[in-house]
């Protein structure tokens, strides 16, 4: 069988309804970036569609609309919500990251590194508050990592964008918030300043990351001595999730 | 019905500007239609009223998406329409759904097809039933039951007693056999 008759065959099953749950899901994912099964799934909905005709109509025993009026407006409101929240959380992690600032160069530890950039989490997208992504700037134009959260996993990938890694040093990844302590706390080396890094934060419950703030810091090798990221920070920027 | 397609098409195009009333408008329209087609699925009406509820929401969610060039209106709701059913149906099959205890050939039809939308549509179903009945009576019963009542490979392997792997072989010989026959 050609990949031509798979996928033909994917899009008649799915449009015939006997996938099951996790490949129906699979499909929907796929169909939104690969266009041959879109248009397959398409032509599949024309030749099959007619058959709706046999479906009689039923009267729901209550007028429905309202509620359904109501889930808009509740989701609308909800979104509004959201993202008044954010404006919110931007300038308070504006202060916490001044804050975390000012903490490094008072630990008195710093200078001999570069921290390459502190972050601004925590940008919910309209339709999902459970994943975040981050980006890392080295100084105000290039991007040097993106990061991405998902709080139901609790998985963090780094993938780095423009990082380059001069001899002798490794990056490394802290966290920092308010029920850690002071100090920002070490989430391991980046192995690698050219593949993504995957990270389980398993240990941190979903509310705490949300609010957390993170860091990359350029390290000796090996990572930091002190247990603390060795230079100061520059900043992070936020950019919103479309889903 | 006293509305026409074309009336539909100006109730979703207001909707997708954020007219709620025009919403309201193609809401009571249409669903009769779109519950028709869920309770079928579903077999139990609270689980239906409220898929319907989701299932409108969708529908003004992507009501700027509608081309309609491509699909008639109310197909393009029923398919919005069937696959949240199916989903629905396949996710809760796995904490075994309630079936309301109602005759369900009260819903399915004996050939005695409700309005369709308009003559093309007719022509449509009438190829296709030229189509399905060139299969054996046993594949077109299969797709039937797949399409209308929702029913998945393993549900169709029990209703004929065949191992699943089977009723996949058959449904896709059945699917291109279909597709040759309508030449598309």
């Amino acid at each position: 069988m050609t990949d031509r008759e798979d996928i033909d065959m994917l899009a008649a099953e799915y449009v015939l309804g006997t996938l099951d749950p996790d490949m129906r899901r699979i499909v929907d994912e796929r169909r939104t970036n690969e266009d041959d099964l879109n248009a397959a799934i398409a032509d599949w909905e024309k030749r099959l569609s007619p058959l709706n005709a046999h479906y009689r109509d039923e009267m729901p025993t209550r007028d429905l609309f309202p509620g359904i009026r109501a889930r808009i407006e509740g989701a609308r409101i909800e979104r509004e919500r959201v993202q008044a929240d954010n404006i919110v959380e931007i300038d308070l992690l504006k202060r916490k990251l001044a804050r975390w600032r000012i903490g490094t160069f008072a630990t008195g530890a710093l200078a001999a590194s570069l921290m390459v950039a502190v972050l601004v989490s925590d940008f919910a997208a309209p339709v999902s508050d459970r994943q975040f992504v981050a980006v890392f700037h080295r100084d105000d134009t290039q991007p040097a990592f993106v990061m991405s959260i998902d709080l139901d996993t609790r998985a963090v990938i780094i993938r780095p964008v423009s990082a380059t890694l001069p001899e002798g040093k490794t990056y490394q990844l802290w966290i920092a918030s308010d029920e850690l302590g002071p100090a920002p706390k070490s989430l391991g080396l980046l192995e690698n300043a050219s593949a993504p890094t995957t990270r389980s934060l398993g240990e941190f419950d979903p509310a705490l990351l949300r609010n957390a703030t993170f860091g990359i810091s350029l390290e000796p090798e090996g990572g930091s001595p002190t247990g603390r990221p060795t230079g100061p920070a520059i900043h992070g920027r936020l950019i919103p999730v479309e889903h | 019905m006293g509305t026409s397609t074309r009336d539909l098409e100006q109730f979703l195009a207001r909707a997708a500007d954020g007219d709620m009333d025009a919403f309201g408008h193609l809401y009571h329209a249409t669903s009769a239609k779109l519950f028709g087609i869920v309770l079928r699925i579903l077999k139990n009406r609270a689980q239906s009223e409220d898929i319907l509820q989701e299932i409108y929401v969708r529908v003004w969610e992507r009501a700027g998406d509608f081309e309609p060039g491509r699909a008639s209106i109310i197909t393009w709701m029923a398919t919005i329409a069937r696959n949240r059913a199916i989903d629905a149906l396949r996710r809760d099959k796995r904490h075994d759904a309630v079936v309301d205890d109602f005759d369900i050939d009260q819903l399915a039809d004996h050939d005695d097809l409700s309005v369709a939308d308009d003559a093309e549509r007719n022509d449509d179903l009438r190829q296709l039933e030229i189509c399905l009945g060139g299969l054996d009576d046993d594949r077109r019963s299969m797709v039937r039951l797949a399409y209308l009542d929702g029913f998945s490979r393993a549900e169709l392997a029990e209703r004929f007693a065949q191992p699943v792997g089977t009723i996949k072989t058959w449904l896709h010989r059945s699917l291109k056999q279909l597709k040759e026959c309508l030449g598309s």
